[in-house]
């Protein structure tokens, strides 16, 4: 699209002016709606707490912070699917794909602290795979629209379901799950995690009151003892973890020092990690995974298989579209496919996944499926510069 | 050219520092006034003392204003970002001791380690409809020790400025970073220290700006060294 290629483009790394900024905002919103989107808008200035509470305290590095006069802490607005799903639960809105495009703001050691992004969230759209599937094919159209086309793209698509479904197929104690499912989507944490897990667990030490209920595996007698100590803590009704919750991890934390660790397992899951194929290939490798271990992943397979024929029938692909199961995003409330599409110098031009999660989590009284993503413009101006 | 040595201005870390300096030959000639924040020390005029609030040495370190200061490391490493980059430590002076330390309610007899908080944490909203509460004044340190090096991110931190031992048992969160010197104060609470809870062993330290070191200032440090 003219005016943002030619406009980025003669000038190399230069900041963006207010002006050029403008005129990209102007073909954006062409853009989406050609692409059937409806254009929303909101405010720079947001709470900051929902941007903590599911990115978790990390982020307040990253974010410009302030305060309002009555004490509540609000930030620029670091991105834009929170904040857009927050206007649409203001709206108690039908279904609906926002479209956006707008500065975010992000605290950096060196360069500009102020990025450009546009973006298409489908919230509410039952349709899980058709909204999947069209996501991608909105985040391919608009680069290819915005000067990179698809030949100079690859794409990079996970699915947490799918790691979910093994994790759950494995068997592993509930702590192991939560453990590795909270690695997912880092490499080398969840090598980390895979590591400690082949070690055995050592038996906690305890204090006898608490040790004789927790060895003999007598949860009410475990549970009583620990209120107890609540109690003399005065946590007794402090709200927070509870006598219930503890014992019963106490219980699993001694079921697992008494468990030999199961290679067999841990293989498999470092196998399934491992794949990463074509996607149109992607099924079968899981396919045949699940023959070769037993594993009861079929429906989430199949569910898979359906989705890999529906994004590549969703139009506007790079030719590389790569699958691996271990490519996630660290965020817990991403729900099933992530995707990455990535530029020549590998940077991540769009990223975008289904976030069945958050809208509940920012206050929804029942769930509402949502599916997005992010375009980085000014990576996407010296990206289209490029001459292929 | 005079460089500014800043020292803590009150209480037992402004005396055991003038000890210490008096002990590498550097004594401070006590101001005509004792309530002035300057001074100067004996038999030297290239170099001034400036006693500032502990807290502040660290910012005015960052600032460049001061050449030199004394103050705790765990004041510098909170108070400064970068200061590892920034700042050298080039002495331990071997007082002020004190550790910065993740404890939780010693009832929490499932929870020893940091791996173990990690699994609670991530469990902790889908449980409670929010996130783990950590009560602290140390932000810095905390994100670091929880976020980098234990690859920790769901929780949220109450900022505590006082009395933060308390705050489990008041409701306002349901752990602690923070300072504790002998551990008797988070045993009253009945609060313990995770295995690898231990986040800096801090003491009292001489930090120089990275580069540029007076020469008064080297033979400091190297008067501090020997002795």
């Amino acid at each position: 699209m003219g005016v943002l290629r030619h406009g980025y483009a003669d000038h190399g790394s230069r900041p963006m002016t207010a002006h050029r900024s403008f005129a990209a905002r102007a073909d954006i919103e062409a853009i989406i709606a050609e692409r059937g989107a409806q254009r929303i808008d909101v405010p720079v200035l947001q709470p900051a707490d929902p941007f903590l509470d599911t990115a978790g305290e990390e982020l307040r590095r990253r974010i410009f912070v302030t305060q309002s006069e009555t004490g509540g802490v609000l930030c620029l607005r670091p991105e834009f699917t929170i904040p857009v799903c927050l206007a649409h639960l203001a709206r108690n809105g039908e279904p609906a794909r926002h479209g956006y495009v707008g500065t975010v703001f992000r605290q950096r050691r060196a360069g500009p602290s102020e990025f450009l992004q546009a973006g298409i969230e489908d919230i509410g759209e039952t349709d899980r795979m058709a909204a999947d599937a069209r996501s991608i094919g909105d985040a391919g159209t608009m680069l290819a629209r915005l000067g990179v086309p698809a030949e100079r793209l690859r794409l990079v698509v996970g699915d947490q379901t799918v790691f979910d479904a093994v994790l759950a197929a494995l068997g592993l104690p509930a702590g192991w799950r939560l453990r590795l499912a909270h690695a997912f989507g880092s490499d080398a944490a969840l090598e980390a995690t895979l590591e400690r897990l082949a070690h055995p667990a050592p038996m906690p030490d305890l204090p006898a009151p608490i040790a004789a209920p927790a060895l003999a595996g007598d949860a009410r007698a475990l549970e009583d003892a620990i209120q107890a100590d609540l109690d003399a803590s005065g946590l007794g009704g402090a709200g927070g973890r509870g006598a219930a919750e503890i014992a019963e991890r106490l219980l699993a934390k001694v079921q697992s020092a008494r468990m030999t660790p199961d290679p067999a397992g841990l293989d498999m899951l470092r196998a399934f990690l491992a794949i990463r194929v074509p996607l149109g290939e992607a099924a079968d490798a899981l396919g045949a995974m699940q023959r070769r271990t037993g594993l009861g992943i079929g429906e989430a397979v199949e569910a898979f298989a359906a989705r890999a024929a529906a994004i590549a029938d969703a139009g506007a692909l790079p030719p590389t579209v790569e699958y691996r199961a271990s490519f996630g995003r660290r965020l817990d409330y991403y729900t099933g496919l992530v995707f990455e599409m990535r530029g020549a110098d590998d940077e991540v031009l769009a990223g975008g996944g289904r976030y069945d999660r958050l809208l509940t989590l920012l206050g929804a009284p029942a769930p509402i499926p949502g599916v997005g993503f992010s375009i980085w413009l000014d990576r996407v101006a010296r990206a289209s510069g490029e001459t292929p | 050219m005079t460089a500014t040595l800043a020292l803590p201005s009150k209480g037992r870390l402004k005396e055991e520092a003038l000890a210490v300096l008096a002990g590498a030959g550097f004594d401070v000639v006590p101001p005509a006034d004792s309530r002035a924040y300057k001074a100067r020390v004996a038999g030297r005029d290239d170099i001034e003392v400036a006693f500032l609030s502990a807290s502040e040495i660290a910012r005015e370190l960052g600032a460049g204003t001061i050449a030199a200061g004394v103050t705790g490391e765990d004041l510098v490493r909170e108070g400064l970002a970068d200061s590892e980059r920034r700042l050298v430590r080039a002495a331990q002076l071997g007082f002020g001791h004190a550790d910065v330390v993740v404890a939780v309610p010693e009832a929490w007899h499932d929870v020893d380690t940091m791996a173990d908080l990690g699994e609670v944490a991530a469990g902790f909203r889908g449980r409670h409809g929010r996130r783990l509460r950590i009560a602290t004044k140390y932000w810095r340190l905390t994100q670091r020790h929880f976020s980098q090096e234990h690859g920790i991110q769901l929780y949220r931190i109450i900022e505590s400025l006082g009395a933060t031992e308390g705050a489990p048992a008041a409701g306002q969160a349901d752990i602690i970073v923070d300072i504790t010197s002998t551990g008797s104060t988070l045993r009253a609470n009945r609060l313990k220290v995770l295995d690898d809870g231990v986040i800096l062993r801090s003491q009292a330290c001489l930090f120089t700006r990275k580069g540029d070191v007076p020469p008064v200032i080297g033979a400091l440090v190297g008067a501090l060294c020997e002795g």
